[in-house]
């Protein structure tokens, strides 16, 4: 069955990266959020079973949609794609019960050997 | 930007670009000023390098101020002048940050030194994804006592036609401390640009 898939990022590009970069035997619906807001509206009121989730982002950033998960106990695996890459940031995010913290732009092969490590494809 | 002719696409494109950029100079800062820095989308803008001195003379009029200036260029005719702009005011904080004196003659070292990294990181970081490398001269810093940065602006960008801004703003974890970055680059860049921006959007 195909996973349910949120792509969060207010780039476009970097959304349209994000998809490009996950492998083809990767069987997901997708869906996407321009912001932190439109993430969460999504993630409750729908079962999503994986987030991309930038971190820089107008409205509500990503570390806000972590701590909205959290809160809420909205059960979702999360992946973290920035360009915030300060150790420091990672930090926070793996403390917010995020899976991986991957750098933009996104390197194929860390995504997919993170995607394997957990089961996803 | 649109008054230069950039689509949306392109918009877009090229500020997921500078942003990718720009988290490599932070990472930097933030190490060299042993801190964290709080991360903003920078925004950009296109305009035409004379009106440059007009659109900071207000930020730069009444207060010291420095301007640190480094050529770079690279392949496929990208080439132009970085230049960054401090108020002393937060180059003073700075200073404090890392254990100077204020007013110290290594202030102004201090300076050339946060302005390579913040350009020359940001701007291998902006060639890497577009696939191009980039060289660069020396830096070179000139101080303005108050009143005279729009002088200082209209010498050091009167050569060129177009500037792509930057405003960057940093919040480090006790301090604020902003900055302008601003790319002056000459007229057949934009179109080079924009073709470059092109090929990596027909990528997705």
């Amino acid at each position: 069955m195909a996973l349910p898939v949120l792509i969060c990022d207010d780039s476009i590009l970097a959304r349209k990266q994000v998809r490009k970069s996950l492998p083809e035997s990767f069987d997901a619906e997708f869906q996407t959020a321009g912001n932190g807001l439109e993430a969460l509206s999504i993630l409750r009121s729908q079962e999503i079973g994986l987030v991309f989730l930038d971190l820089t982002m107008p409205e509500l950033d990503g570390i806000g949609v972590l701590e909205a998960i959290k809160a809420e106990s909205i059960d979702c695996f999360v992946i973290v794609i920035s360009a915030d890459i300060q150790p420091e940031m990672k930090k926070r995010v793996m403390e917010l019960g995020a899976l991986a913290f991957i750098h933009k732009p996104v390197n194929e092969e860390k995504l997919h050997s993170i995607l394997k490590q957990y089961g996803l494809i | 930007m649109s008054t230069l002719g950039f689509s949306e696409e392109q918009r877009d494109c090229l500020q997921e670009i500078i942003n990718v950029a720009m988290g490599l100079a932070s990472d930097k800062l933030a190490r060299f000023l042993n801190t964290f820095v709080h991360l903003q989308v920078p925004s950009i803008a296109l305009v035409g390098a004379s009106h440059i001195p007009a659109e900071f003379e207000n930020r730069y009029q009444d207060t010291e101020a420095a301007l640190v200036s480094q050529g770079f260029f690279g392949n496929e005719g990208v080439r132009g002048e970085a230049i960054v702009l401090y108020q002393m005011e937060n180059a003073h904080k700075i200073s404090a940050l890392l254990g100077y004196e204020v007013g110290d003659v290594s202030e102004i070292e201090m300076l050339t030194d946060i302005s390579s990294i913040l350009t020359t990181t940001f701007l291998n970081g902006l060639a890497d994804q577009i696939e191009n490398s980039l060289s660069y001269s020396a830096p070179r810093v000139l101080s303005s006592v108050k009143g005279d940065m729009s002088a200082l602006l209209k010498n050091t960008s009167f050569h060129w036609e177009h500037a792509l801004k930057v405003d960057i703003s940093y919040q480090l974890i006790d301090h604020s401390f902003n900055c302008d970055m601003i790319l002056l680059i000459p007229g057949e860049a934009v179109t080079n640009i924009q073709r470059i921006l092109d090929r990596i959007l027909e990528d997705y």
